[in-house]
């Protein structure tokens, strides 16, 4: 089972990249399951025509008590993936880091891998690693390998180098690696050269670069991902190559 | 607000429950939590932390160290005195702040066995939880590192004793007439999860021909045990003469069939009189079981702990509260369980039967021995 977990700085378009790499891997005949771990819990609204799923955080204030079954907190999307979102407290009350870690939890004790037997797990993971919780999808038994998704921009690359030394500090506690880096570029200055340079420093590999794309915009207005709308723009082909890649790599 | 209680105690926390499992197993168990309302371990759940030595310990975590998720002074601190104790192991038991700011027990409990080299848990208690899941989770785990070798079976038929621990079975004798019990059917006791063994006898359960499972806490050791051994397990504890002598029989029809079986039974449905036993969902049962059999009662058992729908019998309920139990009180005539449910029972027939998990040592003296001998009833005054 492939686990990938997808950090970067805020607004820097992991969900965009998240939802597109489960439709590409989708596409590719893989059962995949896509967890939102965003109190915003917008991940998967791409991959389910623009109608989300519930999150598990308004369950549990809904009803005051676990789920006790998958089909309550979860969706299929486009191509099968399993869209789930962890949502969170009430803005401005309570934690979300613990959200996700209870989220995780209720999942496990619901067996959801046992069940649904996934190929991929894709974890959609709110900008950085800045507490506990927001480090669980990188724990021993969650995600085996994390994708750091960046552009050229300054403050895009300092929360980078800040994910990649985080994960460094966990390095005797069994958690995943950083596989490689995501360029999602915004159209800065010399943007492959300075994404280049952080790589080199951290000793990683981009093993991908998309390219600014009008299309994403059109099609997630649409509520579909490049993938649906259209398999064989270049952009498309962009995301199932890096899914290939990646499934080729396990 | 399913939780809230105004009238009666709550139970120990599966904090507790851990520590208490692991009380007399020789290792270092270290509570990951702020000083203070945790010393209620010490002076209310654990009778005997004045009688038998074990290394319990509360790390006494700071605001500022819960702010900054300092993990790094836990580990040190662990270290330090694991190289100075030298525990047969260390559980590094979780608690509310913990639980709050995420920390990884697991993972700090790998870094420090990569250190000492001494098996070491982590254990994700929250102090929201009961202390049945505390034990289930101890027992487990010290069963998943411990029990991996496949000993030759002993000569006599044998048993193991799962889920023993002083919160449900006090300090009254219960745990030791149960074993007297197993003798008398000529049944040895192989070990005792987790009073009156060691770890070393512990770690030879493969030895035992069948695992006998006298609480909740001791289920999921059992069906592990099952798996990787394939030792049947019966539930239930042999409360009263004759069921006593239906479960001793169901011990040995497992050892010839290999087959593990729920031993609680619901005899009477429709009795003139019914009766409420709160408590622990395999002392309750077994005992409902139990009285059933000598006297034309329908008790009825409701569990405000963890449970699994398995382990209930007919009529039997899990409850979620004070408000959930009041409501189920309203069918009964009489309730049987520990005197601090006495609020809640007004003109009702009132059976106290003390547990030590929901009022601590207070009645200790009162607390009576059930195992293997006659349960006299009489109406209004006590079981």
């Amino acid at each position: 089972m492939l686990k990938l977990a997808i950090y970067g700085k805020g607004g820097i378009g992991k969900s965009t990249t998240t939802g597109n790499l489960a439709a590409a891997f989708a596409s590719l005949g893989k059962k995949v399951i896509q967890i939102g771990c965003d109190p915003k819990a917008d991940s998967t609204i791409n991959l389910l025509g623009g109608n989300p799923v519930r999150p598990v955080m308004d369950y549990l204030r809904e009803f005051d008590e676990e789920p006790e079954e998958i089909e309550q907190i979860a969706k299929e999307g486009f191509g099968g993936v399993l869209c789930i979102e962890t949502g969170g407290p009430t803005p401005g009350l309570g934690c979300a880091g613990r959200g996700i870690i209870t989220t995780f939890s209720l999942l496990e004790d619901l067996e959801l891998f046992e069940i649904y037997k996934p190929d991929v797990v894709l974890y959609d993971v709110l900008g950085d690693v800045v507490c506990g919780g927001f480090a669980a999808p990188i724990r021993e038994g969650y995600a085996n390998e994390i994708l750091i998704v960046t552009s050229g921009e300054k403050m895009a690359l300092y929360a980078a180098n800040n994910i990649k030394t985080a994960v460094d500090n966990f390095e005797d506690r069994g958690y995943a690696t950083v596989k490689g880096i995501i360029l999602n570029r915004r159209n800065v200055e010399n943007e492959r050269e300075k994404v280049e340079v952080f790589a080199k420093e951290s000793n990683l590999e981009i093993i991908a670069d998309i390219p600014r794309s009008d299309e994403i915009i059109r099609y997630e207005d649409q509520g579909k991902t490049v993938i649906e709308g259209n398999p064989d723009l270049e952009i498309s082909k962009i995301y199932i190559d890096l899914a290939k890649r990646l499934l080729e790599e396990e | 607000m399913k939780q809230a209680v105004g009238f009666i105690s709550t139970y120990s926390s599966d904090e507790f429950g851990i520590c208490s499992a692991l009380y007399e197993l020789g290792g270092m168990v270290v509570m990951h939590d702020a000083s203070g309302c945790n010393s209620t371990y010490t002076t209310h759940d654990e009778p005997r932390w004045y009688e038998i030595d074990s290394m319990i310990f509360i790390s006494a975590i700071s605001e500022m160290e819960a702010v900054m998720g300092d993990d790094e002074k836990l580990i040190q601190d662990i270290i330090e005195t694991a190289e100075q104790l030298q525990p047969a192991f260390i559980a590094i038991v979780g608690a509310p702040i913990p639980y709050m700011i995420g920390t990884d027990l697991e993972a700090i409990a790998m870094v420090v066995e990569g250190e000492t080299g001494i098996p070491s848990f982590g254990f994700a208690a929250n102090g929201m939880q009961n202390y049945t899941k505390g034990i289930s989770m101890a027992l487990e785990a010290i069963t998943k590192r411990f029990c991996t070798e496949a000993f030759q079976k002993t000569e006599q038929i044998s048993a193991n004793i799962l889920g023993a621990t002083p919160l449900d079975f006090s300090l009254n004798g219960s745990v030791d007439s149960i074993k007297t019990w197993l003798l008398e059917h000529g049944i040895g006791v192989n070990s005792c999860f987790a009073m009156g063994s060691s770890l070393e006898e512990i770690q030879s359960a493969s030895k035992a021909h069948v695992n006998l499972v006298i609480s909740y806490g001791g289920l999921e050791a059992a069906k592990l045990l099952k798996e990787r051994f394939d030792i049947p397990y019966v539930v239930g504890v042999p409360f009263g003469r004759r069921y006593a002598d239906i479960l001793a029989n169901k011990l040995k029809n497992a050892v010839q069939t290999g087959q593990s079986r729920i031993a609680t039974q619901k005899i009477h449905q429709n009795a003139k009189k019914r009766l409420a036993l709160i408590g622990e969902t395999v002392f309750a049962t077994s005992l409902a079981s139990a009285i059933e059999l000598e006297y034309d009662l329908d008790v009825r058992v409701f569990v405000p702990l963890d449970t699994k729908a398995e382990l209930l019998r007919d009529g039997d309920e899990w409850t979620s509260g004070e408000d959930d139990l009041n409501e189920r009180l309203k069918d009964v005539d009489g309730v049987i369980a520990d005197p601090l449910y006495r609020p809640l029972c007004g003109q009702l027939e009132f059976y106290p039967l003390p547990h030590e998990a929901f009022s601590g040592r207070i009645y200790d003296k009162e607390n009576p021995d059930l195992i293997n001998r006659d349960l006299r009833y009489r109406e209004e005054t006590s079981c």
